[in-house]
């Protein structure tokens, strides 16, 4: 198996991500309360601490916010998710790149209008510039993704990353279909050996 | 001169297996030559990122891309290619073809459907035409077809109902969802007369093959259990038991050679690494889904065929054919039902199973007399929960919606209420605007001229299909539906594709003969939906199981 995130093997990334990833066991609300006091207590994955994906963090939590009415985008672990789909060898390298840049044009726009980092933002600022990027064909795009990958962190297979124990479908009562997939039948390991090789190389 | 194989067959689906089974069964070689992968049982999985949402079954539009040719709106044909616009064509590339992800609605054509014209008579701008068989012909194959991929469901009487050599099924009903009875009686009201489905899906285990298990999530999804009739599971896997079928997967076909005197030698291939293969056989079959069987021929230029394979007067890939019609839904809001009723609606796993056919054929003086209708299908929302919630990110304006306005859409969207729908299949009528031909620049990944598809439709489709509409909307209209919404449109439905080397008796306007064996290569036949002249009311892959057995047997008429 190629090698994800930098050097670590999958399995060492998957048992790595499952530490994190032990908060959110299922929701209703109190449960989440617990869970979300109990991760704090382990130790993140080092591509966490970069500022890029620190940035990314703050706006999946913007568009997808915790609260006791729903799970945010920290109970689904969308941020685990992002970087297992983005990093994945089988899929779209364009999506990569396209969501690393945005979070520097984001990041160049929130210096240009308030001097300060994206993350440093109150919820109100962040709003206000997340619609103003919305206003560009690119910007548009690039949340458009975002959501689009927060929404499959919400509700794709618990095996991808996101969704821990089905919080998303508890939340949304919805039944998955079975059998659901093992770790080494994920779609990217069932993907044509040839556009495998094809991307790798 | 010797060969390889006695028979090579190119595509693994529902026009090619009925072929590799029959003839390994008689005890010919056979080679199946299958450009995806062989999944099987145990790699299918309810994951709807596999199934639907990344490019596992099928290959990557930037790899394999196909031009589409639509109509602007000044009025041109213009291409784009599918890699551009997103907009795919592909319906499921592995061994068993796209019948691994059917949902295996199962109808037979009705004896009208084999005589359109002479029975319905011309319509100007469309080439209709009558079979060169009929459906006596083909019936004792719908029957085979029952047993040997496995049909379920049960006879009943009805106006319309096509006649049968057997008494019923050989499989009873699959389960039913409890608003199956609402359907019936909504419909007995409105003085219809509602039909189950039969299904391609084992309702009791057969040989190998599992029961099926009620999962909820068929159509789009490979089967675990075995229980849906894919060419792979029902027919693919007993041939290669008998020792005598070679399926090559990752074999993609790009030509095939023929001699002087215009006989089909060989099959060329790039195998898995991207090398050139070679197959050689006495009797080739071609089965690849409408549109890429007629690229194949059209590819496959040799010393007697300068313009494509069995393409003497310029008929391949002509007068290619969808399925007409359209769909309509209704809400059934669980506020304001008893909680039984909210309960029973929610089940998740068993099958509607309801048609109806009662305009199968229209007498109404709005048509000039009698003219040929279609068929109505009713099914739950696809309960692929990302697809789903994916339909609420933009507003009406638009606008893209995140944060608690996001939330609640989801939660409304999820738990407020059950979603029925129908879908209604019309005849596409065979036209000059509806073909396939090879792109002068596009080329897939290992540099061929990839498959360009005009997909113009002929405006009585749309008129047959608002036609039955107006009908099929009353049916959630009494059971009390609301937001009632429907459409019906001229863009074809990508999953339903047949025509482009239609079966005839004159060599000028068909490409195959009565037994689709083209009329200008003595040793090629074509089992996939490409032969059908016109396409039905219903969806057509029980037509082409059965069409397939047919021609396999002429197959093991010949003196090899």
């Amino acid at each position: 198996m190629t090698d994800l995130a930098g050097g670590i093997s999958r399995r060492e990334f998957l048992n790595r991500l499952a530490l994190l990833s032990s908060l959110a066991a299922c929701y209703p609300a109190a449960i989440l309360a617990q869970s979300r006091l109990e991760a704090k207590a382990h130790k993140q994955p080092d591509w966490l601490n970069q500022d890029t994906w620190k940035t990314l963090v703050k706006v999946q939590e913007h568009l997808f916010p915790a609260s006791t009415y729903a799970p945010g985008a920290i109970d689904i672990q969308a941020i685990v998710y992002l970087h297992n789909t983005i990093e994945n060898p089988a899929a779209d390298g364009e999506d990569r790149e396209f969501v690393l840049n945005g979070v520097g044009w984001l990041n160049d726009l929130a210096q240009d209008k308030t001097r300060q980092p994206f993350v440093a933002l109150g919820e109100q600022q962040r709003e206000t510039l997340l619609r103003q990027i919305e206003e560009s064909r690119a910007g548009r795009n690039w949340l458009s993704l975002l959501l689009t990958y927060l929404l499959e962190a919400l509700l794709a297979d618990p095996v991808y990353g996101g969704n821990p124990d089905g919080v998303g479908w508890k939340w949304l009562e919805h039944q998955p279909g079975y059998p659901t997939p093992p770790e080494d039948k994920s779609w990217y390991r069932l993907a044509s050996p040839v556009r495998f090789q094809h991307k790798a190389t | 001169m010797t060969h390889d194989y006695d028979i090579c067959i190119v595509g693994s689906g529902a026009g090619g297996s009925p072929v590799a089974l029959t003839l390994a069964e008689a005890g010919y070689s056979v080679v199946v030559l299958e450009k995806g992968p062989w999944l099987k049982e145990q790699d299918f999985f309810k994951d709807e990122l596999a199934c639907c949402r990344r490019s596992v079954y099928t290959p990557e539009l930037a790899d394999e891309p196909q031009v589409i040719e639509d109509l602007d709106s000044t009025g041109d044909w213009v291409g784009e290619a599918t890699s551009d616009s997103g907009w795919d064509f592909w319906n499921g590339n592995c061994v068993g073809g796209s019948s691994n992800f059917m949902s295996g609605f199962f109808y037979r054509l009705k004896p009208g459907d084999f005589r359109l014209l002479s029975e319905f008579g011309p319509i100007e701008g469309a080439n209709i035409a009558d079979w060169p068989i009929s459906y006596d012909d083909l019936e004792p194959y719908y029957t085979r077809v029952e047993t040997e991929v496995g049909i379920s469901g049960a006879v009943a009487d009805h106006p319309l109902a096509e006649p049968r050599s057997t008494p019923d099924f050989p499989y009873p009903p699959t389960r039913e969802h409890p608003v199956s009875r609402q359907i019936d009686t909504a419909c007995r009201k409105l003085g219809y007369h509602p039909l189950r489905t039969p299904r391609a899906i084992l309702s009791e285990a057969k040989g190998q093959r599992r029961s099926c298990e009620y999962s909820g999530y068929c159509g789009s999804y490979g089967c675990s259990s075995g229980a849906k009739g894919s060419a792979r599971a029902a027919l693919l896997d007993r041939a290669v038991a008998t020792g005598r079928c070679e399926i090559r997967a990752h074999a993609k076909v790009y030509k095939l050679a023929s001699d002087a005197k215009g006989k089909v030698i060989a099959a060329e291939y790039f195998d898995v690494e991207g090398k050139v293969q070679k197959v050689t056989a006495k009797i080739f079959v071609v089965a690849c889904q409408a549109i890429e069987t007629s690229r194949l021929l059209l590819s496959s230029t040799g010393p007697n065929h300068p313009d494509g394979l069995a393409n003497r007067y310029g008929q391949v890939g002509r007068n290619l054919l969808f399925s007409a019609g359209g769909s309509g839904a209704g809400d059934f809001v669980y506020a304001g039902m008893s909680d039984q009723d909210a309960e029973a609606l929610k089940t998740r796993g068993p099958f509607v199973n309801r048609g109806l056919q009662d305009w199968y054929t229209i007498d109404d003086k709005i048509f000039g007399g009698r003219a040929k209708g279609g068929t109505v299908d009713f099914l739950l929302r696809h309960p692929n929960p990302i697809g789903k919630a994916m339909s609420v990110k933009w507003d009406d304006d638009d606008r893209l919606v995140w944060g608690r306005p996001l939330q609640k859409r989801l939660k409304s969207l999820f738990t407020d209420a059950q979603y029925l729908r129908y879908e209604i299949f019309c005849d596409w009528l065979p036209t000059d605007n509806c073909f396939v031909s090879l792109d002068a620049s596009i080329r897939d990944k290992w540099q061929t001229p990839v498959a360009k598809v005009r997909i113009g439709y002929h405006e009585h489709d749309l008129k047959v299909g608002r036609y039955i509409n107006a009908h099929a909307v009353k049916v959630l209209e009494k059971m009390g539906a609301k937001n009632i919404r429907s459409s019906i449109s001229g863009s074809p439905p990508q999953n339903l594709v047949t025509g482009g080397c239609r079966f005839g008796k004159d060599p000028e306007t068909s490409v195959l003969d009565r037994d689709c064996r083209a009329h200008d290569v003595e040793n090629l036949y074509i089992t996939d939906g490409s032969f059908m002249p016109t396409g039905g009311s219903v969806p057509c892959t029980w037509t082409i199981y059965a069409n397939a057995f047919r021609v396999a047997d002429v197959i093991k008429s010949v003196n090899l």
